[in-house]
């Protein structure tokens, strides 16, 4: 069953201004289904968090490339949220495999700053999967609805 | 995201920051950050009024940790919300900066 909103797509520029216009639409997304704050919280994290990854690494930078971010809500009372590039090949479920073993102790001056937002969409998110796209990326994040 | 200062006894710069740590966030308070890093020896990152943190925020707060440590100097992070705690621990950045819920002891741990 598709969410009853206006709100169920947005289309985005590659650019870092536009999470303020992801940050207000998540917002209303979440509004309308009666999310928690916490719950609200962490869509909004893992929503923000891939496509500022999208924006940075994938389109480097550059202005004029689509991001589209789409909402369904299910019977089986889930939020699925899919977001579509045409960067370049990018999977986090296999970049996440490469990253260094979380439970390994660590030292401030050995912690890269780099590479949380991966590790927080895999903490945040109820699940995650990506499909390479004939054009670019699929990332699918799915998370329990109240 | 606003930042400011406040000095405290025993040499300790207490820095409190108000608002959404995302990646604007972080770019409004980066320079800030990177100054006090360079000439605090005990920096104590209020984080109470702290709604939201991403990973460029866990940036402002790692990169500047790294700095303070480097010049012998220690860094606390007090009384971050719960989700925004969850964040830091779910970076590993609770193992290696100390996260305290109330002031006395965060002092305690930097002094």
């Amino acid at each position: 069953m598709l969410m009853d909103s206006p709100h169920d797509r947005l289309e985005l520029d590659s650019q870092l201004t536009e999470l303020i216009r992801l940050r207000s639409w998540i917002d209303l997304v979440t509004n309308h289904l009666d999310f928690a704050e916490e719950d609200r919280f962490a869509v909004q994290l893992c929503v923000e968090e891939a496509v500022a990854n999208i924006i940075l690494h994938g389109y480097r930078s550059e202005a004029g490339h689509p991001i589209i971010v789409r909402t369904c809500a299910s019977a089986e009372r889930t939020l699925t949220i899919t977001i579509d590039d045409q960067a370049p090949p990018f999977s986090p479920i296999e970049h996440h495999s490469h990253l260094p073993n979380d439970m390994k102790p660590l030292s401030l001056e050995s912690i890269t700053p780099g590479g949380n937002g991966i590790r927080l969409l895999h903490g945040f998110s109820g699940s995650l999967s990506y499909e390479r796209l004939a054009d670019g990326n699929r990332l699918i994040m799915a998370f329990p609805a109240p | 995201m606003t930042i400011s200062t406040e000095p405290m006894d025993g040499d300790i710069t207490r820095v409190l920051l108000d608002g959404r740590l995302d990646i604007q966030g972080a770019a409004a308070i980066d320079l800030r950050m990177n100054v006090l890093a360079g000439s605090s020896k005990f920096l104590l990152i209020d984080l109470t009024n702290v709604s939201f943190l991403g990973s460029m925020g866990l940036r402002s707060i790692i990169i500047p940790a790294q700095a303070v440590r480097r010049r012998g100097g220690k860094v606390a992070l007090l009384r971050p919300t719960q989700m925004v705690e969850e964040v830091l621990k779910a970076s590993n950045v609770d193992q290696i900066i100390p996260i305290f819920h109330d002031l006395d002891s965060a002092v305690g741990a930097l002094c």
